[in-house]
């Protein structure tokens, strides 16, 4: 599923988001770079329509996004927040199952199929085991796989992942990106995901967009848009740019 | 660490979703006037076929029909009705610490049964004013935070705001009150069930009724809800139209319930703690069950207090006292996250 953005605007009281023109292919993974304050999660935030008052036109497949219903937007776009805050305790699975909102009436409850639903999503994040537990009782990098399963439950085509790697050691990582990058290519998602890890976006996505005070500076494949100058424009610092077996690291 | 289905003991919920029935049957047999279980449903076939139970007493009946049985099923919807209330907005508001007063419901309703109390009388019932009062309060409480999905810290602020102002209009109406009105006034604002009669019942159950069962339909969506709004918008609720009806559900509930019965305090926020101690944090679980425990609990109290003394605490007054004490206890014994 594709996603077209034209003109996208949104303002708080001391900063402002302004998008022209950017478009997004579907089974790839989208890095959204750029410092602190950059409008990255403002952007995300946007396209999902978690923020109620965007101006401009989002495009899904041609569908306008603003004419939608809850559950109808919900149906296509997902977005994952970078934590859950767990005032109350459901359990992985009860969590997970919440996924299914858009499919489910105001008064209804879960069926047999959204239940099902929810156990595969589940699987497929490799946290089977974990159903019972408590969401407060595992750790902060399960959390975050279980905020992906409870994405995917929600079997929209495009998922918007909002930092899923902050806080995470470098094991923890590469283990969620590997899963983005699984999502992209086995289950044919169109993602956005911000990163502040320069080396874990440029290696694990297929574009790449730099955002700076609430504008895109640059976008394109990830290979040709990951130059020195660039992300020194960006950053406002010195770096550079080692290839190392084939990977990219930053030195700053 | 156990995980939440270890704190799901099946017999145990049925035990609880069935005890108000049972409690109902005792509670019709305890008070100053004691009729014994045969007794009671001697009674009850009396009433539904006069001719086949000639020997029973017409005071029996005139005790359990006209007495009893009001205030009982009074203290079951009561109960059920707000600690349903506080259940539910604790997860509308994902902050275990709320309860059905923050949203100026109680103050309000408690203002306006004062009002008509002490201005119209006695001959007027004061839970009319109630009603309106409580009604006045929360519409005060939701348009001056604004829309329904701004933060709830300025829909907290507002409710505490408005508690405070209707608090001030009822010492105003206390100061008016004649001795007389005040005792009676004060008796009502302590939470009271012995002035319980079928014209309180006929307005306070069918709209209670109606709150629970919003509340009991929506309860596996107060879970979704109970996520952050942008979660749960994201996740394809209509997060503004769906806390109104929740709003809208609990606020008739509470205010059915203050205005016939006055301030019963704690039990909102109680039950539904100790169901999600027992249960975990599963709404379609914590509706139902909080119904039920918070009926059987007004129930117990109201039962000891008509079996035990000779005369009667009001029944807010009780459900503090005992009921702080039993939360502090298990929330020691248990020393783990249950929310």
């Amino acid at each position: 599923m594709s996603i077209r953005v034209t003109n996208l605007a949104f303002a708080f009281p001391k900063f402002s988001l302004r998008v022209k023109e950017l478009a997004f292919e579907s089974a790839k993974v989208t890095a959204i770079v750029g410092p602190n304050g950059a409008g990255k999660t403002t952007f995300l935030k946007c396209v999902g329509a978690v923020l109620p008052t965007a101006k401009g036109s989002l495009f899904i497949d041609g569908r306008d996004l603003a004419a939608l219903k809850s559950r109808e937007r919900a149906r296509l776009v997902c977005y994952v927040p970078q934590e859950h805050d767990t005032t109350f305790n459901y359990s992985v699975s009860d969590f997970v199952l919440m996924g299914r909102a858009a499919y489910i009436s105001a008064f209804a409850l879960p069926s047999q199929e959204d239940t099902r639903a929810a156990a595969e999503a589940l699987d497929f994040v490799g946290l089977t085991g974990y159903a019972d537990r408590a969401i407060s009782e595992i750790s902060s990098g399960e959390r975050r796989l279980v905020l992906i399963a409870r994405a995917l439950a929600q079997q929209s085509d495009i998922l918007l992942m909002d930092e899923p790697t902050t806080f995470l050691d470098p094991k923890h990582e590469t283990e969620v990106l590997q899963l983005v990058r699984k999502l992209a290519v086995e289950k044919m998602k169109t993602i956005l995901v911000t990163l502040h890890s320069l080396e874990m976006a440029v290696q694990h996505s297929d574009q790449m967009v730099f955002m700076k005070r609430g504008e895109v500076v640059a976008h394109g494949k990830s290979a040709d848009v990951f130059q020195e100058s660039l992300l020194e424009s960006v950053y406002d610092m010195k770096m550079k740019i080692i290839d190392w077996e084939g990977r990219k690291i930053v030195l700053r | 660490m156990s995980g939440q289905n270890n704190r799901r003991p099946k017999g145990l919920a049925v035990f609880i979703l069935i005890l108000p029935l049972f409690l109902l049957l005792i509670s019709l047999s305890i008070g100053s006037y004691g009729i014994s279980p045969r007794g009671l449903f001697k009674t009850v076939f009396s009433v539904v076929s006069p001719a086949s139970h000639p020997d029973v007493p017409a005071a029996y009946r005139d005790i359990l029909l006209r007495i009893r049985l009001p205030r009982v099923l009074l203290a079951m919807a009561v109960g059920a009705a707000l600690s349903v209330s506080g259940a539910s907005l604790q997860a509308l508001f994902k902050n275990p610490l709320v309860n059905e007063y923050i949203l100026g419901i109680s103050s309000g309703a408690a203002f306006g049964a004062a009002l008509s109390l002490v201005f119209l009388g006695r001959a007027f019932p004061p839970q009319v004013g109630g009603f309106v009062f409580g009604v006045v309060a929360v519409g005060a409480v939701l348009l001056i935070s604004g829309k329904a999905e701004s933060h709830f810290i300025s829909l907290l602020l507002t409710g505490i705001i408005v508690t405070a102002f209707f608090s001030a209009l009822l010492s105003l109406v206390e100061f008016f009150a004649s001795p007389y009105v005040l005792q009676a006034l004060f008796f009502w604002l302590m939470g009271s069930l012995s002035l319980a009669s079928w014209k309180d019942l006929y307005i306070s159950l069918p709209l209670i009724a109606v709150g629970l069962v919003i509340l009991y339909l929506l309860r596996w969506r107060l879970n979704v809800l109970s996520m952050s709004d942008e979660e749960a918008r994201s996740l394809g609720v209509n997060v503004r139209r769906e806390k109104m009806l929740v709003i809208a559900a609990t606020t008739l509930i509470t205010a059915a319930a203050t205005a016939i019965v006055g301030i019963i305090g704690w039990l909102g926020f109680i039950v539904p703690h100790l169901v999600r101690m027992m249960f975990g944090a599963d709404n379609r679980r914590v509706v139902p069950l909080s119904a039920a425990m918070g009926a059987s609990i007004m129930m117990i109290a109201d039962d000891i207090i008509r079996g035990l003394s000779s005369f009667e605490i009001p029944i807010g007054i009780f459900t503090s006292l005992v009921g702080i004490p039993i939360f502090l206890v298990l929330l020691k014994k248990t020393r783990k996250v249950w929310l």
